[in-house]
Parts: structure tokens; sequence; C-alpha cells
């Protein structure tokens, strides 16, 4: 019986080993990395030092709107002064949360779609529904609300059927 | 051994028997063990987990199944298991940034995954089931993941053609065909290498000292600290001459070489002593020069910098160099003769040659040569010189070996073939097929690239390539266009996936053709697809724009658009020459599907443009972006001269689908009725500046007859 401790130590080093290797991939999954970092930034327009990271979705947003939009809903374009100053009423600045974050993203989807006359609003917004696809539109909006200051919050509509379970 | 023991087991045996079923039992489970923990049916069932949290469980499960799930394209080589634990991919209710990964969908994007893929796009290990395997380098599996950021790189590998979506890929490949990457390196896409100077007559040109300094330091203007901020990566516009790591006595024999260059005389041209004598002694000559020298527009094409508030900035186009300092560096006689004609001292050059009266010549010239100047540009340079037999012979030498060839042509010295690597397929590289020498970055492809081109001796001690100076934005655009570069497609299969680009030309003939190439319209502006981006697309200018206005604008352009700097030169054009250009656009270069005489000017009736007025001001508030009199935007072109101008068939085709004329136009499409487009045409052709009397400078030529507007 003398072999008897080296036996249980055996028994007990193969039950950890087995645990061991059914157990020891846990450990090695990686955190994100470097690797998946945004697709693209866009400087807060408030604070040039600050960078907002956009997805996919917002990037293509942010390359529809410097195309069609930025004239007249930025105080700069990438091509000098912008055109806001002439056009009454003044139309809102495409980052201004206290304006446009109460608004439904299907609201923000109409006027563009439509127009502001269409809306009651201003005829100085034209529609764009048959320039920009659905898809493009709902992309400006996206970034819309990615540059928004303050930030925007989907609305919460606890119950409804959108909403995540706690 | 008793009899009654025979065939009995010791009590030590019973116990090794024992301990070994137990031991074969466990080391029997560990497979399984092993198998349930496996890291994607823990994805599976956490994505169980996290579906009955949510209220659309059902739709979340309904295509569940526990096992490894696949997208098999074998026409493509994809083999992709990332679904497995990606399982929301195709969930659109997934969307929201607060859903966990691995499950959240996948942004719409034009290629659906179960029929493209993963790895087609986003790179890394399709068939591997561990995060580790198939996100990151692993021992077995070298291939890892794309950084988001650079995923454009992925388009470009198969659209060849730039595409609107991919803004970076574009920018960067812009930047490797503007900075002439491909005079050292092959890379796809690119084969015709955009030349610089030709410099078998550059003794003629510039000094030695110049010559030194310039290759010591390519960039010419300093900011206050001395620091270089523009045209240095930071204002966009690089000098396209990099930096090269060039010794003394290097930088001294190339500058010998170089400055011995005369191979073909300047054509000298004495500007008439009656001039000369009327103006030198002028003390308006400098002030005047800088006005014809702006009215011209010469910084639509070259920038000059302006240093306002502590802030140096560049301000003008940048198709040609930029001018601060010209002064210092060419020789008058020299300028002179190129600005008569730049052909005759370099064969590619893309500057127009301009009609000059002598007076402008010498008005011009001078002012080029007294104001834009620094002083103190040479003054540390050393005294060289004539350049010795030895210093040519080395500086010929150099020359080549320092792939200067790459670039410039010069008498007898052909461009290098093959000068640097080949990196039509660097895109695809892995990270141990790089050599890092003893940088200390990661080890992976991008990084690699990054590192490469800000500093390229770090991880070559050997290299050739010379330095640039990039902003992040611009190096990690051409960091995007590099990794594209991921040579032919893997597989024959997937070339024809391969989006091939369409080769554009515009071969004008006759007399047109003659001035297209003086006047170098190509250079800003695009005649099916060919030609330069800074000024409107010409394809169609036939059908827009009326004959008579496209003569009168060449002989005296104004601005149709209010906020643009960069407007067309002032050409100086004869009256006979602008009629050759009118004729020929207005006849060769239109829209087939536009009829010039589907509208009959007569049919506009005086209502018809006052139900246009209307329409214009009240119903459609055109004034948002139009300028017409005095008020209006600024976005689209100002209409003051529209009934001069534009044609009623192009007016009537503009308002039904400004995106077929003009593919990105901003102008949005609307829903105008038949009428409206007829009274808006009518109300537009009523405008004219010889009545209204807006454009003051145009009113003069201006049309104030009363003539039909349709040609």
């Amino acid at each position: 019986m003398i072999r008897k401790p080296a036996m249980v130590a055996f028994l007990v080093g193969s039950v950890l080993c087995a645990a061991w290797l059914s157990g020891c991939k846990k450990t090695a999954a990686v955190t994100p990395s470097q690797a998946f970092g945004s697709y693209d930034t866009e400087p807060d327009w408030n604070d040039a030092t600050k960078l907002i990271s956009l997805g996919y979705e917002e990037s293509q947003g942010r390359r529809v709107f410097y195309q069609y939009c930025v004239w007249c809903h930025a105080d700069a374009t990438p091509a000098g002064p912008s055109n806001r100053s002439n056009v009454t009423p003044t139309p809102a600045l495409m980052n201004d949360g206290e304006k446009l974050n109460g608004e439904s993203d299907e609201y923000m989807q109409n006027i563009i779609t439509l127009g502001g006359s269409a809306l009651g609003k201003s005829a100085m917004m034209p529609p764009y529904g048959k320039t920009l696809s659905p898809d493009e539109i709902k992309q400006v909006i996206a970034f819309t609300r990615a540059i928004a200051q303050p930030a925007y919050q989907k609305p919460g509509r606890p119950g409804s059927q959108y909403a995540t379970k706690p | 051994m008793p009899a009654e023991e025979m065939g009995k087991l010791s009590d030590r045996l019973r116990l090794t028997f024992a301990v070994s079923t137990v031991l074969c039992v466990l080391v029997l489970a560990i497979s399984p063990v092993k198998d349930y923990r496996a890291e994607w049916k823990q994805y599976k069932r956490s994505f169980v987990r996290f579906a009955q949290g949510r209220p659309d469980t059902k739709r979340l499960l309904a295509d569940y199944s526990p096992n490894i799930d696949q997208v098999w394209l074998p026409g493509m080589n994809v083999t992709d298991r990332c679904t497995t634990c990606h399982q929301g991919v195709s969930q659109p209710s997934l969307a929201e940034a607060s859903v966990p990964q691995p499950f959240r969908a996948h942004p719409p994007i034009p290629h659906n995954v179960r029929d493209w893929g993963c790895t087609i796009c986003h790179r890394g290990q399709g068939p591997a089931t561990e995060v580790a395997e198939a996100h990151e380098t692993t021992l077995a599996w070298e291939k890892p993941i794309l950084p988001a950021h650079y995923l454009q790189a992925s388009c470009g590998s198969c659209h060849q053609a730039n595409i609107k979506e991919t803004p970076q890929l574009v920018r960067g490949r812009e930047l490797l065909a503007y900075l002439n990457c491909q005079g050292c390196h092959k890379l796809a896409g690119l084969e015709h290498p955009a030349l610089g100077p030709d410099l078998s007559s550059v003794g003629y040109k510039v000094s030695r000292e110049w010559i030194y300094k310039w290759l010591k330091e390519p960039r010419t203007v300093l900011d206050k600290d001395g620091n270089i901020t523009v045209n240095g990566y930071e204002s966009g516009d690089e000098s396209r001459m990099p930096k090269f790591r060039l010794k003394e006595e290097e930088i001294k024999a190339l500058s010998g070489f170089l400055s011995v260059q005369k191979a073909k005389p300047i054509e000298t041209y004495k500007i008439p002593p009656g001039v000369v004598a009327a103006w030198s002694k002028n003390p308006e000559l400098i002030s005047q020069g800088e006005v014809r020298f702006r009215q011209m527009m010469c910084t639509t094409c070259h920038p000059l910098s302006v240093t306002r508030a502590g802030e140096t900035k560049l301000i003008g186009g940048n198709i040609g160099p930029e001018l601060t300092k010209v002064g210092t560096k060419v020789n008058e006689l020299w300028l002179i003769a190129w600005l008569r004609n730049p052909k005759g001292y370099l064969e590619h050059a893309n500057m127009p040659r301009y009609g000059w009266s002598d007076e402008d010549l010498y008005k011009v010239s001078q002012y080029v040569m007294n104001k834009l100047t620094d002083s103190d540009l040479l003054t540390n340079i050393p005294q060289l010189g004539a350049a010795t037999d030895e210093e040519v012979k080395m500086g010929k030498r150099l020359f080549a070996e320092k792939g200067c060839a790459s670039c410039h042509s010069l008498n007898g010295l052909g461009t290098q073939k093959d000068f640097g690597p080949d990196l039509t397929a660097l895109g695809g590289k892995n990270a141990s097929e790089l050599e890092f020498s003893k940088a200390k970055i990661q080890h992976n492809l991008v990084s690699y690239i990054q590192t490469k081109l800000q500093d390229p001796v770090s991880v070559n001690p050997a290299a050739r390539m010379p330095e640039y100076s990039w902003n992040q934005a611009d190096l990690e655009a051409v960091t995007t266009a590099l990794l594209s570069q991921t040579g032919p497609a893997p597989t024959s299969a997937l070339q024809h996936l391969v989006l091939a680009k369409k080769d554009a030309s515009f071969q004008p003939v006759g007399a047109f053709a003659e001035l297209y190439e003086r006047y170098k319209c190509y250079a800003c502006h695009k005649f099916d697809g060919y030609g330069g981006t800074l000024a409107p697309d010409l394809s169609y200018e036939g059908s827009r724009a009326q004959k008579k206005w496209i003569a009168e604008f060449l002989q005296n352009p104004q601005t149709i658009r209010p906020t643009l700097i960069l407007r067309m030169p002032q050409f100086n054009m004869s009256e006979q020459n602008a009629g050759i250009v009118a004729d020929y656009l207005a006849l060769a270069v239109q829209k087939p599907d536009i009829d010039p005489t589907s509208v009959d000017a007569k049919q506009l009736t005086p209502q018809m443009a006052a139900m246009g007025k209307q329409l214009y001001e009240v119903k459609y508030q055109c004034q948002s972006c139009h300028t017409i009199g005095g008020t209006g935007g600024y976005v689209g072109p100002n209409l003051n001269n529209a009934g001069n101008w534009l044609t009623t068939a192009w007016i009537e085709a503009w308002l039904r689908n400004p995106q077929a004329l003009q593919p990105d136009t901003i102008e949005p499409r609307r829903n105008f009725t038949e009428d409206e487009i007829r009274a808006l045409t009518a109300y537009l052709m009523t405008l004219r500046t010889g009545i209204k009397q807006q454009n003051t400078k145009n009113a003069a030529n201006g049309s104030t007859s009363g003539q039909g507007a349709g040609r």
C-alpha cells in the first residue's frame, strides 16, 4: 500500500488535467483590440479636438450630408462659406440636438423625402425623395443622430415591442 | 500460493483495476466535455439566452440550429463560419448599438452575407471556429481581420473603378497617382506614370544653389516657427517632390550635375525696349503686374501662401506648383519664355498658352520676379560655383541610383523599370512575409504599411524610398488604397467579380483639337469622363449653353457661381479662337437625347413667364439656392443671364431630371408637371443681364436684343 498516495495524486492530477483541457480555451478568448476600430470618424462640430466614431451607416450618411445638405445645414462647407445665412427661416444646424433630438426618425425621413412645404414648413427645403434612395435618407438621419449635441437618445418606450427586457 | 487463493485477485490488483477503470472513463469524458464547452457552442447557447430575453424571441430563433453555421460559396472560394457566432447578422431588429457583439446585425450594404460571405470584405479566417483564430494572427493561421477603419480596401479589390461609397479609398488612389507612386512601384490600376518635370534643360531654368536647397528641403514655405505647415500635408497640397536622405556631397554632386543640363536652349524673347522704357520706371509696374496676375486667375492652378494672424495658409488650386517664392527660383529669361510658350520648354506641360500682350508679359514677369521672392531662401547655401567633372560624373550615377529617373526624364537617362518593389499584391501579404527590422511596431500589415510610409528606414535600413510628410487622414487613405492592392483575384473563378476601370478618352478633331491642347481645357474640365475635376464637366456643353454665350464667355469669363475662389482663367483668347471652340462645343459635344428643337421658343408666352416667376419665388422657392438680381442663395449657379446662357431644351430636360444630365448634381429632382416645366423655362428665358444690368462686367457684351431664346 505504499503507492496509494501516488495513485491518489495521479487521480487528482488527471481530473485537474481534464478540467484544464476542457476549460482552458475560455481564458484564451480575445478582447476586442484595435483591430475592431471604428469605421470612420467625424470631428465634433463644437469641439474639433473631439472625434465622434461613426459606423458604416453613419459614415455613408456623412458622405451624403457633405454632398447635399452641408450647404444650408452647417455654418461652413468644404467649398467655403455656407448658404445658411441666405435662407429664411434659418435652417437647423444638423448637430443641433436641442432642435432635432425631439423629432422622430419618421418625421425626419418625411421632411427629407417630401420637402418642407409638404409638412407645413418652409418650401426652401426641397424634397429629396427622388434624388436620394430611402437607404441614403436613413443614413443621413443616422449621421445626424451621431453628431447631435446634446447627444441623441433613442426614445425609450418601456413595455413596447421594441424594448429589451432588463 | 495456496490453491484456494488461485483465481482470486489481490486487493492491490483490485484497486489497480478500479483506478484504471475510473481513469479510462475520465479520459473518455474529456472529449465530450471539451466539445460541450467549445467556444462557438457557448456563443450558440448565449444567443438563445439573449433571444429569450427579448420580445421577438420567436423570430430571432426561427432558423436556429445548434450546429456550426456556414456560408459555403465554392465559386468564390468562401467557407465562412462567422455566422456561427454572429447569429444576428441578418436580423434587422438587432441593429441597435446596445445589442452586444457578436449578435449585432450587419448594417445594410449592397452585398448580402448569404451571397458573398464575410471574409471577402472583412478578411480573417472563414473556417475558424474560435474567436482568436478567426480574427487575429495565430500560429496556424496568419490572415487577421481587416480593421474596420480600412474596410474600404476590400471594396477596392473588386471595384477598380471608383465608387462613391468609398471616399477614403478614392482619396488614397488619388494620392497614389498624384504622388506618382507608380513611378517606382508597380500598382494595379495605375499604369501611366504622372511625370515630374523633364530636367533636360533645367540648367537654364534655375541656379545650382536653388537645386541644392530644393534637394535638401523640397518644401519652401515655412511658418513663423520654422515648421513646415504649408506645402506639407497639413495644407492638403503636398509638394510632389519627396525628401531624399542625401549626404552633403551627394547633394553637391546632384546639383552640379543638374546645373549643367542644358540640352535645348530656351526660346528667348526680348520684350520690346519701348515697353520696358515706358514701364520700368513706373512705380505702378509691380502693383499692376499683381492686378494682371490676379485677373488672369493664375491662382486657379497655382497656390500662393498667405499669412494671416500668424497662420500660414496656401490659397489657390493645386494643379500647378506653388509660386510663393518662385521669383528667387527661376531665371527671368526662362520665365518669359515659359509664359509665352510652356510647351517650348516642357513637352507635357499642363499650363495653357496664354495670349500675351508685351505690356502684360512685362508687368506680370516683373511682378513674379520682384514680389514672389524670399531673399533669405538661399542665404545658408554654401558657395558652390561651377560644377567639376567629378561632381557631374557622380551626380549622373546618383541620378540613376536614387531613382530620380523614375519621375524625371533627362536626356539619355530613361526611366528604370521596376525600380521599387511590385506592390500589386501587397494588400494580401501575411506579416511573416514582411520585413520589420528592429521597428517597435505591431507585426501586422497595417502598421507595416503606415510605418513604411512615414519612416521607410525604420522597417528597412537599406530602403531607397524617400520621405513624405502625411497628415493622418491622408496616411489612412493611402494605407487603404495599398491594402486594396490584393493582386489578381485569388481564384480564376473570382476574376469575373473584378469590375475593371473604363478607359476614358476624348479625342477632339480639327482646329478645336489644337486649341484644346493649347488652352489645356482638360486640366480642369472633364469631357466624356476624361480630364480634371476642378471645373464643370463639359461633356454636354453643346446641349447646355448657347453658342453665342460660349464664345463671349471664353473671351471674358465671369463667375457663374458666386462663391467660387478658383475661376476660369482669362486666356486673352481671340474672337476667332473663341468662335472655333464655341462652334465645336455647340455642335460636337452634345447629349444625344436632348433634341435642341424640342421646344419652340415662340411657344413661351409672357403669361407662362409670369406663372414661372410665381412658381420660382413662391411655390418652389428656388431662391434658397439660386441668385437672381442681388438676392438668393449661393449654392446653385446664378441665373441672372440664364436667358442668354442656357438652351430651352436643356432647361426642360434639367427640370425633369437633373441627375440624368449630371449624376452628382445636388439639385434635387422634383415633381414638376409639364406645364410647370414650361412655365419655369419661359421665366428663365426672360432673365438676361442686358435687361437686368446685374453683372456690370458682362453687361457690355451681354446681348440686349430680344432675339428668340432657342437657337
